[in-house]
């Protein structure tokens, strides 16, 4: 479903990201994992159009968006979930879910869906977004994505600011997400969590993919393991 | 400063070249006075970056108040003079004041100034006794000396451009200059190198202000009769912006350039009436769209480019 | 004094309308369009030249507010855009500088080809009792206006899909990309409806007093007062704000005179930025 051919980008003329290449299959899970600074968030900014592109390619559902603007690429089904969040601080919950529709309005059939994948949301539809806890707002923001029934859901370090007990019932939800069909792109430094629910994997490191291969296998290799799991 | 001498030497040669002509004299000397407001203002924004939309209301000051000091109040003129610049002094100090203590961004001090810019004109409008409202005001002081004259009064306000010239020079030249020039690259880059942002901010805004009121108190006893529009914010500020904006914010000649430039252009326009209006707006428009730091300076580097 | 401050909240509501345009187009872009009473001079002069030729005084008003919006949505596409591409820091001072430009070229023109033209528009029939006050139709007229007019803006923004948007992009532009708004859009339209905005304040006032050509500076600073005391970027700030100005002005131009009060409302601007710089109701400071 995306296909990112020899990527490279970066900021202020000077390239962070080179010469990425990946893939994600339809209904897959891919993970993305490196450590701070890897390049992760670059490389998904550049993606889903919030950052210029000096080299590469993007192809989406057999689609060229290499430079086109991120609210268009939003609107052909690739949802971004960036690692700040970005919803609307003075909105309600049900505010910021109804624009995730948009430019439709809100479908009730949706919102009911994503209030069953987020019960929480539920108890909170009145409430500012700003006023949320670290968990409530990273599960809307995720919600807010689903809205709009994307087609690929790009994840940045979803787990940020969320105690582990939240973490994993993230990453259950995400799992549910990916049992129906969704596809997943998730960028994350907590590898087991990643690796838990993608189906393969890619490190990132240094702005360049080091490793690439099925989700098991990552989980063994020894390099993997000691970089990431502190396992000696 | 050679550049100054250089250009007080030439520009003293004006009077010679334009002979006995009232008329051109005057013009001569309008454009000496603009000249003398672009670079206070070139201090204070060219500089700093502070939206001063109050240039032709902070002269006013100078004008109106000195010519109260002297004609109604009886001060010598230097007195008077001195008195009513210092206190468009401490008006713009105050201003740059607020505006560092308060840390307010570039669009709250233009919108205080231009508030200013307004009241004052208001003001002027409405205290009929101090200032003749609309119908304007006769400065009786200085009729029997050389400020009136034509000649005397070039050579008059050629010096003072020339202080003023040598002033932002060594503004820039010093520690306060070096400091001035990074603040316009990176203020947060200068206050981590240890630049007093805001203690320069001041001093620009209370240089700068002096400047613009010892002009316009000058004008005053210049011209013998001054009315609001003399001072006003369409007569005055429009012009310097778009001086600046051509001749180059922040060099040291730019703002001489401009009001030549635009003395000599305005007069053109004269017969045009309204549309010179539209003509300042389209100036402003344009310099300000496609030229960051002037026109001059713009196309001066080209060339330097070309040639290179 | 009824009658004073009556008239003030008549007064306060156009205010209110004036401010709601200018203070819009901030919050979407951080740009302070000091052309926007020059918008309403548009609308002023359109409608006065329509009725001049004989078509009837609500075409002609209808006229007037959308030429109002045509000049605005040429001044977007034109300028507007070059502004927003800039970083913020340099934005703010580019849209100051430019539409201040834009307001010298409008007011030169309209002041050089209408030098006499004045938009008047009566309204008809016998004087009103209002709280033992008499008010003119053309006052009542002019105030239910403005109150539908805000009454919709309000209802548009809580209740509509493209209003969320427009608040969505002011309270995070980047998330609003993400689900698929254009901010560049999304400020062409805020920008051509703050211009229908300001030509409706002129047809407005011109049903209590006339408005010249020469109107715009000082439309422009009234609404520039006005959204500042209420805040930056807040529509309910400027319409209260509107009124509390509204009201300061009549009160202080029946007991004080003319020049004092247009000094008290600069006043009241400066000391809110001095003391107050988010405004009555501004979210950000």
């Amino acid at each position: 479903m995306l296909e990112v051919n020899g990527l490279s980008t970066g900021y202020l003329g000077k390239d962070v990201v080179h010469d990425v290449s990946l893939g994600v299959g339809t209904g897959e899970a891919v993970a993305i994992i490196g450590s701070n600074g890897a390049g992760k968030t670059t490389l998904f900014r550049a993606v889903c159009g919030l950052l210029g592109i000096s080299a590469g390619s993007i192809r989406f559902d057999k689609a060229e968006i290499t430079s086109q603007a991120a609210h268009r690429i939003a609107r052909q089904g690739l949802a971004y979930v960036p690692a700040e969040r970005r919803l609307f601080p003075f909105m309600s919950v049900r505010e910021n879910l109804a624009l995730g529709c948009y430019p439709a309005a809100v479908d009730p059939a949706r919102l009911e869906f994503v209030l069953g994948v987020f019960p929480p949301l539920g108890q909170r539809l009145s409430q500012r977004a700003a006023t949320l806890s670290g968990g409530e707002q990273q599960m809307l923001a995720v919600g807010r994505a689903l809205m709009a029934r994307p087609r690929l859901l790009m994840l940045d370090e979803p787990t940020t600011g969320l105690s582990p007990k939240l973490a994993h019932a993230a990453y259950r939800a995400l799992d549910a997400l990916k049992q129906e069909g969704l596809t997943l792109l998730i960028a994350e430094q907590q590898v087991p969590l990643a690796l838990s629910v993608a189906d393969r994997g890619y490190v990132l490191e240094d702005g360049r993919v080091q490793l690439e291969g099925p989700a098991e296998d990552l989980a063994k290799s020894p390099a993997v393991r000691r970089a990431y799991l502190g396992v000696a | 400063m050679r550049a100054i001498l250089a250009t007080g030497a030439l520009l003293s040669l004006v009077p010679l070249w334009l002979g006995d002509s009232r008329f051109l004299m005057g013009l001569a000397i309008g454009g000496l006075v603009f000249a003398a407001y672009a670079v206070a203002f070139n201090v204070i924004f060219g500089e700093t970056k502070q939206l001063f939309l109050c240039v032709g209301a902070l002269a006013g000051v100078g004008g109106y108040l000195s010519a109260n000091f002297a004609d109604r109040a009886g001060w010598p003129l230097p007195a008077s003079v001195v008195a009513a610049a210092l206190i468009a002094t401490g008006l713009g100090g105050l201003f740059s004041w607020v505006a560092v203590r308060r840390s307010l961004d570039v669009i709250f001090t233009g919108i205080v100034t231009l508030a200013f810019s307004l009241s004052y004109a208001n003001l002027l409008l409405g205290q009929r006794t101090f200032t003749g409202g609309e119908n304007g005001l006769a400065v009786a002081s200085g009729s029997e000396t050389a400020i009136r004259g034509h000649a005397s009064a070039y050579y008059l306000f050629l010096a003072v451009l020339l202080t003023y010239l040598a002033v932002y020079r060594l503004l820039q030249r010093s520690h306060v200059g070096w400091a001035f020039r990074s603040l316009r690259d990176d203020e947060q880059a200068a206050e981590l190198a240890g630049v007093n942002v805001s203690r320069y901010r001041i001093q620009a805004g209370l240089i700068g202000s002096a400047m613009l009121g010892l002009a316009g108190a000058l004008l005053a006893h210049h011209e013998g009769f001054i009315t609001p529009s003399t001072y006003a914010f369409g007569h005055v500020d429009v012009r310097v912006l778009v001086m600046l904006a051509f001749g180059g914010i922040g060099t040291l000649l730019g703002p001489v350039l401009g009001a030549a430039v635009f003395t000599i252009t305005d007069e053109l326009l004269v017969g045009v009436g309204q549309l010179r209006e539209v003509a300042y707006g389209l100036l402003v428009i344009v310099l300000f769209l496609f030229f960051r730091r002037g026109a001059i300076p713009a196309l001066t580097s080209r060339l330097r480019r070309l040639r290179a | 004094m009824t009658a004073v401050v009556l008239d003030g909240i008549v007064l306060g509501l156009q205010f209110g309308l004036l401010g709601v345009g200018l203070t819009l187009v901030y919050g979407l872009g951080g740009v302070l369009n000091l052309a926007h009473g020059q918008l309403a001079v548009v609308a002023a002069i359109a409608a006065a030249l329509a009725l001049g030729a004989g078509v009837p005084a609500g075409v002609a008003a209808l006229g007037g507010v959308l030429m109002a919006g045509l000049v605005g949505l040429i001044l977007d596409a034109s300028l507007m855009r070059s502004v927003y591409r800039q970083p913020t820091e340099g934005r703010v001072l580019l849209g100051l500088l430019l539409t201040l430009g834009v307001s010298f070229v409008i007011a030169g023109f309209l002041v050089w080809q209408f030098p006499i033209e004045a938009l008047s528009l009566n309204i008809g029939g016998g004087a009103v009792e209002l709280l033992g006050v008499r008010m003119r139709r053309g006052s009542l007229l002019a105030s239910a206006i403005a109150l539908v007019a805000g009454g919709a803006l309000l209802a548009f923004f809580r209740l509509s899909t493209l209003g969320r948007a427009v608040r969505s992009v002011i309270q995070d532009e980047e998330g609003a990309k993400l689900v698929g708004i254009n901010p560049a859009s999304i400020r062409t339209f805020i920008f051509v409806l703050s211009a229908i905005l300001a030509g409706l304040v002129a047809i407005t006032r011109s049903m209590t007093s006339p408005v010249p050509v020469t109107a715009g500076i000082d439309l422009t600073i009234l609404a520039l007062v006005v959204t500042v005391v209420g805040g930056l970027g807040s529509v309910p700030g400027a319409f209260v704000a509107g009124i509390l100005l509204g009201i300061v002005n009549t009160v202080s131009s029946f007991y004080i005179g003319q020049y004092i009060t247009s000094i008290v409302l600069l006043a009241a601007a400066a000391l809110t930025i001095v003391l107050r710089p988010s405004g009555l109701l501004g979210q950000r400071p």
